[in-house]
């Protein structure tokens, strides 16, 4: 079973790969048709014209636009995505220090965004037909209103600025040092033996990841609710209803297994927003992660940097969507046969 | 049979939502004859008054003063023209560019359909945030630049879901007659297919003038959208969290102006879903 699952994974990140290339080039594109100057940047103001066209020369910026990608290219396969202009290091390596931040950061709040989304969307449909579901309904509604950035901000001024019942700045308490092992924070605080660290981590995790698992619950919500009205109108419901099974026992064995099919389709297009969606969360709350990492580029014209997060968030995105597009084919009994 | 206008008219979503996006419409389009001051207007000498009501408020600044003395309601209504103006010419932007290649799509099919839908999964691989922050870098700033940002990230949404739609739609027999009445292709789309698509198309609009709203309010808060000179609420609640133990109204007042849109936009999306999908109204949900 396991091994089948890898070749179909396997078989669709393949399948991805010439999306990738495309998606590459036209990042490529777009940067490179814009009116700034990577080699120029990349020199003291008082450079002279020779130094900005040696530069330009050594760059390779000089060479027609085709050529450069394949260059780029080349470089990229092999792990160089260029120097950061602003921070003099390899882009690579900075993508590498803040990506897994990002990740720890985006998995915590897909769990809760799955628990919430899940919960709400059984309170929803057992609510049906009562007076309050015109209440639950607008209430959904209203929450599907409120993006991440905007429950950051909240969050942030109730329970930050006037409970101060919680931090909102950075990853850890100023104090309490940074152990590095894996680049993920938890992992890494519980493998040194800082429980201090561990706890602190968690606190500075706990806004952000309601933001973000608040923002992306509702229309999990929602989606399961009519999935799960769905399946109420099939037979099997009928026929478990005249075994004399309880309804409880109809609802959480019979009919969510089957509504959670597509719910789950939904979850893996909202991970991959959500995990680009951290972005304003990470700006927000000062987290060291990927997301500051891209408005800081942008903000600067970073380009061989702007050109590494942009393809890294790609590929995550991409990467989230064939296991998720695989995970359903094994839980959908009628897409497993071949 | 009621028609489909006195139906939506009829539904308590929609007329809430039409009331409310009239206000804040009202706000945007006379925003110069309702702000008190101009919207740029500094005043060193009261900087971060609370509002009009509070102690140590000042009634000529009715909603208080931002950090650098600036009226913060006028700030309000000048943004709101800002947030109005990227909705509609974004939201109909994507839906031209959007609606036009699903109806292709999936009337011709074939190649065309083929060639379509691989631009569309090349496009939504990008992370939405990520490409209109990419594309921001290089178009710079202002308020046209982000409208052309939002059309050029968010067809695909249209063409997508319109597409699936123009496919069920064109398969059926009334299409195929009038094809052997003689009708052209065009003939064929404007009269047939695009008549059976409206509803949806119509519904796909309100909920991305939802979306356009938030996604200038981010890169307006990133400092990547219409630029310094022209007011808007992102760049609004990015001041205030400079000053937000000082005078927390500058931060929850942009915050509900975004909240009250954005919910405005969805209400009307979820009204006319319900009202206009023929496939909703049956299924009595």
């Amino acid at each position: 079973m396991i091994a089948i699952v890898a070749k179909l994974i396997a078989r669709r990140l393949l399948a991805a790969v010439p999306i990738l290339l495309v998606v590459s080039a036209l990042l490529f594109c777009i940067l490179r048709l814009l009116p700034v100057d990577p080699a120029a940047m990349s020199l003291p103001p008082n450079a002279t014209i020779e130094e900005i066209e040696a530069k330009r020369h050594e760059m390779g910026l000089d060479r027609p636009l085709p050529e450069q990608y394949l260059i780029w290219l080349n470089d990229a396969l092999h792990g160089d995505f260029g120097r950061s202009i602003q921070f003099r290091r390899e882009a690579g390596s900075l993508v590498a220090a803040t990506l897994p931040v990002t990740i720890e950061l985006a998995t915590a709040a897909m769990v809760l965004a799955g628990i919430f989304g899940v919960s709400g969307g059984l309170l929803l449909f057992h609510l049906r037909g009562t007076l309050l579901e015109p209440v639950a309904d607008l209430a959904s509604i209203l929450l599907l209103s409120i993006p991440e950035f905007l429950w950051g901000l909240i969050l942030l001024f109730v329970f930050g600025v006037l409970l101060q019942a919680l931090p909102f700045t950075g990853q850890v308490a100023p104090d309490l040092p940074l152990p590095h092992v894996t680049g993920f924070l938890l992992l890494d605080a519980l493998l040194v033996g800082r429980f201090d660290v561990f706890l602190s981590a968690c606190q500075h995790l706990i806004l952000p990841v309601f933001a973000l698992g608040l923002a992306f619950s509702p229309t999990i919500m929602r989606v399961l609710r009519s999935s799960l009205f769905d399946v109420y109108h099939e037979d099997y419901i009928q026929q478990a209803r005249l075994r004399g099974l309880s309804e409880q026992r109809i609802l959480l064995k019979h009919a969510l297994k089957n509504a959670s099919l597509p719910t789950l389709t939904l979850a893996g297009v909202q991970f991959g927003i959500l995990f680009s969606g951290t972005l304003l969360i990470e700006v927000i709350y000062s987290f060291p992660g990927m997301g500051n990492l891209m408005v800081d580029a942008v903000r600067n014209a970073d380009l061989p940097l702007i050109q590494a997060i942009g393809l890294t968030y790609c590929i995550v995105v991409l990467v989230i969507n064939t296991v998720v597009d695989s995970l359903y084919v094994v839980l959908n009994p009628k897409l497993r046969v071949r | 049979m009621s028609g489909p206008v006195s139906r939506s008219l009829r539904s308590a979503r929609v007329l809430i939502a039409l009331g409310m996006i009239l206000c804040i419409g009202i706000c945007a389009l006379f925003a110069g004859w309702i702000a008190p001051h101009d919207p740029g207007d500094q005043n060193l000498l009261s900087i971060l008054t609370p509002p009009a009501w509070a102690a140590g408020g000042d009634p000529s600044y009715p909603l208080g003063t931002d950090g650098l003395g600036r009226c913060i309601l006028s700030r309000l209504i000048y943004g709101a023209r800002t947030a109005m103006l990227v909705a509609f010419f974004a939201s109909f932007g994507a839906m031209i560019i959007g609606s036009v290649l699903a109806h292709i799509s999936g009337y011709f099919g074939g190649v065309v359909d083929w060639i379509i839908g691989r631009m569309v999964d090349v496009w939504m691989s990008f992370p939405p945030v990520i490409l209109s922050l990419i594309l921001m870098v290089g178009l710079g700033v202002g308020l046209s630049k982000v409208i052309l940002a939002i059309i050029l990230v968010d067809w695909t949404r249209f063409c997508r879901v319109l597409r699936s739609e123009v496919l069920i739609v064109t398969r059926h027999d009334y299409v195929a007659a009038v094809r052997l009445l003689g009708f052209t292709h065009w003939q064929t789309i404007v009269r047939e297919v695009l008549p059976a698509t409206l509803p949806l198309l119509i519904t796909l609009v309100s909920i991305e003038m939802a979306i356009a709203v938030v996604v200038e309010a981010i890169l307006s808060f990133v400092g990547l959208g219409v630029g310094s000179d022209q007011p808007a609420w992102g760049q609004m609640i990015a001041d205030a969290r400079q000053s937000v133990y000082q005078s927390p109204w500058n931060l929850l007042l942009p915050i509900l102006g975004i909240f009250l849109t954005v919910t405005a936009f969805n209400l009307l999306g979820d009204g006319l879903r319900r009202t206009l999908d023929v496939r909703f109204s049956e299924t009595g949900r």
